[in-house]
């Protein structure tokens, strides 16, 4: 009838790690930070650096219009808007990526390719949010939001 | 008052003589009361008035007693008596003349029960309620040991029970299980704090009785209270809040002419956005500046109707409580959706009373009856229920993943309901009592219900299911002395889960050998899943003179919900995207808890430990995935499930420093460790910090014209929680005061019930681990004064 709980206080001791990663925008030829303007049919190469006190886990790139201006920036800097307007044919792009195992820093160097077209025709330029999402192997994760332009040149 | 009359004067020993005690009780009219009640303890014999007002009780050993007569509506009769022989003691009771809707049973119901039950309870009744009163109903029981509550904005909460909530917790009212959303963290119970007359609150496992979920314990609410034969009357309820501007009217009027009697009240509340002691949230990296203190958007509104009626004889009664619980509250406007949001500050900055998007409506219909049917030795209850929990969220429509960047029309449905949710319980319940003899009784039950969920909105996180749930228990309790009682029960459950496949209503692209299609992707597949489950328990409760002692070991499950099997969608609160496991078993736990307490007429000091082991407790891990198909990249949160270690304790005590002065103080601590998995080592979410109340209360029968009066100060400390899971922030400790007074007075002969609270009185900022914005570093309302009038009336209707 006895209950055996397998109760170790020793264990309590243990690390856990309870940091989150960090998503570094200060480092030279960061790209794209705020207020920067990326260009429909053109390629761009992601330069961020993320940061874990254990071990990286994968990030996440999501890119969808502003046009309602309903995001904002995680950044201090404030970026001139254009007017508020409808969506007629957006670009919206949402990736996943991994991170090498094992790694405490990484440093993107990812080339996304932005397309000018769809079936539905040319994409709306404008206002856009560009948001990046980090995670590290527990599970921590940390994100930033960017306001950026994308236009046709 | 915990001890009143407590005098525990034992006969000298066996062998004694045993004698008859018998009466006959009267009113001042001389007129016989029937149905009247006396008790004799320490003998623990009770009887009922007969139709001319007599009763009998046998076989009493020379000694000296404590009497105790009472009936509805009239004054009680407490008196000691000294059985030498066959005795007989008359009585006349004398009508109460202000409250009339006295309880059914005698005042030390709460003393009985504590010493019955080998779970740790707490039973608090309206008054409790009143002075204590929070946001919402939950808030107010917040104070107690091992409550705690995770609260969504100023009216919205859900119980947590030593750290335990959601689903594994349950709420009875009325004997039925109350159904709603409870998977869900961003809305509260659907239960009219007004509307309650008596709460118990059992804290631990009590899956025995009460079926799944009841892993942590259960919060069961009866309407207790019943008006004496021949009056009428009712209360009007005034309450108003500083902090949101609350505004709050309760209204109640029943009466009862012999074996009818009818009950009807009307509720309603309003509220504006509450108000924190801080210019701007962050919310993980975005910060949101705020207007005036003002929590954007965080207003609301509660309209409640309920109808009770029923027959009351000795040998059946039979009740029925129909509602309707209305509720709509705003959601804080810059937090809700994909990710932390932009808001059109005119529109939302322009009333902080109205409710603009994103907000949530509920509205949930009950209709209840209960009947008890009394054979002597052997009674018979049965419970049968409908309910309807009608919940909505609402918000502008904002395309995220691949759907349209517009809502296409042709789909003819409203594109800003976000979510819905539609759900029908029925439920009937058959227990059957039987008192062998005096030491031995026999409980038995029978437990079911049925549930039909349909799903509505543009978003999906759960599939529409049914759900039928079967249980049957057995409980046998035996005094195997004057002080102990052994109780042992067993259970068992089954369950049936049907959950419908879900696609959605836009499309997606999907890659394969490079060639990109756009498919309308399956969110949920047909889940047909089946559970069965063996629960038990035994029990063990001494009662001494001064000293109680009670120990409880028992094993509790949980059926997996649908949202644990089959969720695939965003969480527009967490900014996640979370994923169900179809593969999931019954979540069981085992506990073992104990209760000692030491009770004199000045002092009492008491404590309830627990252990707790989970063999398979069901988690929302966090992985460090991310999902490419819906939503915005969101990390993905992913169902499993680990072996969990929890324990933890409640102390309280007292001391009455002078007669009407008390001072005391309450502590509760729970640990909880994940033992297994990926977050082997881990605590689980919204874990509550160790905390502790000095309080002070001075309580008077009479200061002046005030009578009842009193006031009382607690100085709540709460440790820091440094035990965190992802996404979790470590909270720093606090200190808060809150004090409170109040009382009656009279207006020529109108009575008026008076409460005061001053709610953190120093407007200190601080953070609440448990609520539900912590996450997005929203700290708690700021100083607020709250204010209830309650002026009951009554009257008595002519006999012909």
């Amino acid at each position: 009838m006895s209950l055996i709980f397998a109760f170790n206080s020793c264990e309590k001791d243990k690390d856990i790690d309870n940091q989150k990663p960090v998503i570094d925008l200060s480092i030279q030829n960061a790209f794209p930070v705020s207020c920067d303007t990326l260009y429909f049919g053109e390629t761009f190469i992601l330069k961020v650096k993320f940061t874990d006190n254990v071990q990286l886990g994968s990030y996440s790139i999501d890119i969808h219009n502003n046009f309602d201006h309903h995001s904002h920036s995680t950044e201090v800097t404030e970026c001139n808007l254009d007017p508020i307007k409808e969506p007629v044919n957006p670009f919206t792009l949402i990736q996943d990526y991994d991170i090498p195992v094992g790694l405490q820093e990484y440093e993107t160097n990812l080339s996304i390719t932005i397309p000018s077209s769809n079936s539905n025709g040319s994409f709306d330029e404008g206002d856009y949010h560009f948001f990046i999402s980090l995670t590290d192997r527990e599970g921590w994760s940390a994100q930033k939001g960017l306001s950026i332009k994308i236009l046709h040149r | 008052m915990l001890i009143v009359g407590m005098f525990y004067l034992y006969a000298l020993s066996y062998g004694q003589n045993k004698y008859t005690l018998n009466g006959r009780v009267v009113d001042e009219n001389k007129q016989a009361l029937t149905g009247a009640t006396i008790y004799v303890s320490p003998a623990a014999k009770g009887a009922f008035t007969d139709a001319n007002g007599n009763y009998i009780i046998k076989d009493i050993v020379a000694g000296i007693y404590k009497i105790e007569i009472s009936f509805i509506g009239y004054n009680s009769i407490v008196d000691t008596i000294d059985i030498t022989g066959n005795k007989i003691y008359n009585a006349h009771l004398s009508e109460s003349a202000i409250n009339l809707q006295e309880v059914v049973v005698t005042d030390n119901y709460v003393e009985t029960r504590k010493k019955e039950e080998s779970l740790n309870i707490e039973i608090v009744n309206d008054d409790y309620l009143k002075q204590n009163m929070g946001g919402s109903f939950m808030n107010s029981l917040e104070r107690l040991p091992g409550v705690t509550t995770i609260d969504i904005g100023s009216g919205q909460s859900k119980p947590v029970i030593r750290g335990l909530g959601f689903n594994r917790v349950v709420v009875v009212e009325n004997d039925i299980k109350h159904e709603a959303q409870q998977w869900g963290a961003d809305h509260g119970l659907e239960i009219d704090q007004y509307a309650i007359d008596n709460v118990e609150i059992i804290k631990g496992p009590a899956s025995l009785m009460y079926g799944s979920d009841a892993m942590g314990g259960v919060i069961d609410m009866k309407n207790r209270k019943l008006p004496a034969d021949s009056t009428y009357g009712g209360s009007v309820d005034l309450s108003g809040k500083t902090n949101n501007d609350f505004v709050g009217t309760s209204v109640s009027l029943y009466g009862r002419k012999r074996w009818f009697f009818a009950d009807f009240r009307a509720t309603f509340l309003d509220y504006e956005d509450y108000k924190v002691p801080t210019d701007s949230v962050d919310i993980y990296s975005y910060r949101a500046p705020l207007y005036q203190n003002h929590l954007r958007n965080t207003a609301g509104k509660e309209q409640n109707l309920h109808l009770t009626m029923g027959i009351i004889k000795t040998k059946f009664q039979s009740k029925f409580y129909i509602s309707n619980v209305y509720s709509k509250n705003g959601f804080f406007a810059n937090a809700h959706g994909l990710e932390p949001r932009n808001v059109d500050t005119e529109l939302h900055d322009k009333s902080s009373r109205d409710i603009n998007y994103p907000y949530q409506q509920v509205n949930h219909f009950k209709a209840i009856n209960t009947s008890q049917y009394n054979f002597g030795k052997a009674k018979i209850e049965t419970d049968f229920g409908f309910q309807r929990n009608f919940r909505q969220e609402w918000s502008q429509y904002v395309s995220h993943g691949y759907m349209p960047a517009t809502y296409p029309t042709s789909l003819n449905a409203n594109p800003d309901l976000e979510l819905q949710f539609d759900k029908y319980v029925y439920s009937g319940n058959l227990k059957f009592s039987y008192k062998i003899n005096d030491k031995a009784q026999f409980n038995s039950g029978i437990n079911s219900d049925y549930q039909d969920n349909r799903i509505g909105g543009r978003g999906f996180i759960i599939p529409a299911f049914k759900q039928l749930n079967l249980g049957g228990y057995i409980l046998g309790k035996y005094a195997s002395s004057v002080k102990s009682i052994i109780q042992i029960g067993v259970r068992y459950d089954f369950g049936d889960i049907r959950a419908q496949a879900y696609s959605d209503w836009f499309s997606s692209p999907v890659v394969s050998n490079n060639d990109t299609t756009y498919q309308y992707l399956q969110r949920a597949g047909n889940i047909n899943g089946n559970f069965s489950n063996i629960s038990w328990s035994l029990g063990y409760n001494y009662n001494a003179e001064k000293w109680s002692f009670k120990a409880n070991m028992g094993k509790s499950f949980r059926m997996p919900t649908a949202k644990e099997l089959a969720a695939n969608g965003v969480n527009y609160h967490n900014f996640s995207y979370e994923v169900g496991d179809a593969g999931l078993s019954p979540e069981v736990s085992y506990q073992l808890d104990a209760g000692l307490e030491y009770n004199s007429s000045d002092f009492a000091i008491g404590a309830t430990p627990f252990l707790n082991y989970f063999t398979n407790y069901i988690y929302l891990n966090p992985s460090s995935e991310h999902n490419r198909l819906y939503g915005n990249g969101n990390q993905v949160f992913y169902y499993t499930q680990c072996e969990v270690l929890r324990y933890g304790a409640e102390i309280h005590a007292h001391y009455q420093l002078l007669k009407p002065l008390q001072v005391g103080i309450i502590g509760e601590y729970v640990y909880s460790e994940q033992q297994s998995g990926e977050k082997k080592g881990f605590t689980l979410p919204f874990s509550p910090p160790a905390s502790a109340i000095l309080n002070v209360k001075y309580q008077k029968q009479k200061i002046k014209f005030i009578e009842n009066a009193y006031w009382s100060v607690d100085y709540k400390l709460t440790a820091p929680q440094n035990n965190i899971v992802p996404p979790e922030e470590k909270t720093d400790g606090y200190q808060v005061i809150n004090v409170g007074l109040g009382g009656d007075v009279k207006l020529k002969n109108q009575k008026i019930s008076v409460s005061l609270q001053v709610q953190n009185l120093l407007n200190t900022k601080y953070f609440n681990h448990t609520s539900y914005y912590r996450l997005i570093n929203v700290p708690e309302p700021g100083r607020n004064l709250i204010m209830n009038i309650s002026i009951p009336f009554s009257g008595k209707i002519k006999r012909k």
